[in-house]
């Protein structure tokens, strides 16, 4: 993480961490590290072992193999110390429907010896106007957004975010990302869990992928699946009057075709639009709906996710 | 790997003070616990008193009037009400909603957290008995025994515990908060009726008076009406009554123990 003093140990480490439910084994041999003032993203599908992961890091649950230290506690053992220093937003969490918003953060503001301004928190959440409003009276949005400050007003170090913008309208979302994203100024090291991908391209410093309780892939949102490599994909549909086989001999190979919409794999993709354009403009006719594109990070994680489904791992 | 840096914490006492003013303010703002703990209890002395005016009760020491008996009899239904039905459906509620799991991830200890709840159903306990008796005493001339009010209160405070505790308990095997009215008072009504709470049992076949006698309500609600009784002079709760309160509470207490959870879902025992 750019900033963040060498010498500083990881905020969390998490080796060959196993969970079973069972017979059901819901994490498997899990390994990572999250730096400090990083924002880690866990993706992978529901049932994948991210939040069983999260919890057992969060100390609410008891791996059956493995280690994990978070700030350096073992968090099933670490108490009160340990609970001082972290922050949580659970999946799906319950609130005092009749307390007013300010009632609710300063309760949990009186939890921590070195508590956040509860005032400044609201507002920095964007509940200011509704501090004085019950909680009941609160949309699905806002009360997400008292979730965070629920998390935030103990000023913890380590903040764990699981799924934390679940049901939020679009605007919402990127106010939240603003937020969330505005805690890196507090050096605030974040492990997020999301279905949402531009969430994770938008925030995370890293991503690891969770698929049948193995972590397949870790990289940057951008390296994901190798996309930073990858050949660039260059799509348009095709002239009515034209078909596939009249398409020129170019610097591509054999283009996809699904229904007139065609898409070409190239490493070169100054070459390949130049010789297209080329021929379309000596051709007379408009090449609809041309993009340059490299792969998305919906592309790579799809492909790894139905690569490790496909690759006989059982468990979750 | 050790912790690096250890932050001090809130004291304990400081938040379990907190906790007691949460949970009053939650049991003020909530229609249901207001009704329970306050609202029935007066409606029960005050109808039962109209329906028996001059009726006298035969307790273990001795005849009294109806609202002599009544009085401390419905104080006891009200240790009931605010230290276990509110307790069984506000805890269970709180578990199902995730309020508990959300709690269990900060630092407030598990033992402020039902300090508080202890906390906040002594007080509960304490002004719904206060309001009672000045309802009594205001509008069916019940007399306040004044040299055996210390036998009320130290009664009272073995209820308190017992009901707590006991309520506590209770949580543990009711999985779902719909459910947590129904057990709570399908638990308490039997057993209050047999136990000297609404009628004197002084008359009830033996069976039924032993059987009331193995339970805490019976023990305690006894010893809470004779301190309104003239006819008491010494410790009103026999040494059988007070080995089966504290028999119940220490198996309420072991029963927390191995089963109490934060988290939603069925019953979990911790056993190792």
């Amino acid at each position: 993480m750019d900033g963040a003093p060498a010498f500083q140990p990881p905020a969390i480490v998490v080796e060959r961490l196993r969970k079973d439910y069972g017979r059901l084994r819901a994490v498997d041999g899990v390994s990572f590290q999250v730096r400090r003032g990083e924002i880690y993203a866990l993706l992978g599908p529901n049932g994948a072992g991210k939040t069983t992961t999260v919890e057992i890091l969060e100390g609410h649950r008891k791996p059956t193999s493995g280690s994990v230290r978070v700030l350096g506690f073992d968090p099933g053992a670490g108490g009160r110390h340990f609970r001082e220093r972290i922050g949580i937003v659970l999946q799906s969490g319950g609130v005092d429907a009749e307390l007013t918003v300010r009632e609710m953060v300063g309760l949990y503001a009186s939890f921590y010896a070195q508590p956040r301004d509860v005032a400044a928190t609201i507002e920095q959440v964007g509940l200011a106007g509704k501090r004085r409003a019950r909680v009941r009276t609160l949309s699905g949005g806002q009360l997400r957004r008292l979730d965070l400050a629920l998390a935030l007003v103990g000023g913890p170090e380590v903040l764990f975010l699981d799924e934390p913008t679940t049901g939020f309208d679009p605007n919402a979302r990127r106010d939240a990302w603003e937020m969330i994203a505005g805690l890196r100024h507090y050096g605030t090291t974040i492990l997020l869990t999301s279905h949402y991908l531009d969430e994770v391209q938008r925030l995370a410093d890293r991503v690891g992928v969770m698929s049948h309780g193995h972590l397949v892939e870790e990289s940057t949102p951008d390296a994901l699946g190798g996309r930073d490599i990858a050949g660039t994909l260059v799509s348009f549909r095709l002239p009515a009057a034209l078909r596939a086989a009249e398409l020129p001999a170019g610097p591509w190979d054999q283009p996809e075709n699904r229904d007139g919409d065609i898409t070409m794999h190239t490493d070169e993709p100054t070459r390949v639009l130049f010789a297209l354009t080329k021929w379309a403009v000596g051709q007379g006719v408009e090449l609809e709906g041309l993009t340059v594109a490299r792969p998305s990070l919906e592309d790579a994680y799809l492909r790894i996710t139905d690569d490790a489904s496909t690759g006989g791992r059982g468990g979750r | 790997m050790a912790a690096d840096v250890t932050r001090r914490s809130r004291p304990g006492p400081l938040l379990t003070l907190g906790q007691v003013r949460y949970q009053l303010l939650l049991l003020l703002r909530s229609p249901l616990g207001f009704f329970i703990t306050l609202v029935i209890p007066l409606l029960l002395l005050v109808s039962l008193n109209v329906v028996h005016p001059s009726a006298a009760a035969a307790g273990a020491a001795g005849r009294l009037r109806y609202a002599q008996f009544l009085t401390p009899a419905v104080s006891a239904f009200c240790l009931l009400n605010a230290c276990y039905v509110t307790t069984v459906t506000s805890m269970v509620l709180a578990r199902e909603e995730g309020i508990l799991k959300r709690l269990r991830g900060t630092p407030l200890p598990a033992w402020t957290y039902l300090g508080g709840r202890s906390g906040s159903a002594l007080v509960i306990s304490l002004v719904s008995v206060a309001i009672i008796i000045v309802t009594g005493v205001s509008f069916f001339h019940v007399t306040i025994l004044w040299q055996a009010m210390g036998y009320f209160a130290a009664a009272a405070g073995l209820g308190i515990m017992c009901f707590f505790l006991l309520g506590v308990a209770v949580t543990t095997a009711v999985p779902k908060s719909d459910t947590a009215l129904p057990v709570a008072y399908g638990t308490v009504l039997p057993l209050a009726f047999i136990s000297d709470v609404f009628f004197s049992s002084v008359h009830a076949p033996h069976w039924l008076y032993d059987l009331a006698s193995a339970f805490p309500v019976a023990p305690v609600a006894r010893a809470m009406e004779a301190a309104f009784n003239p006819a008491t002079h010494s410790w009103p709760m026999p040494a059988s009554g007070l080995f089966v309160v504290l028999g119940w509470s220490a198996a309420a207490a072991v029963a927390i123990a191995l089963a109490f959870r934060w988290e939603p879902g069925p019953i979990r025992w911790h056993l190792g």
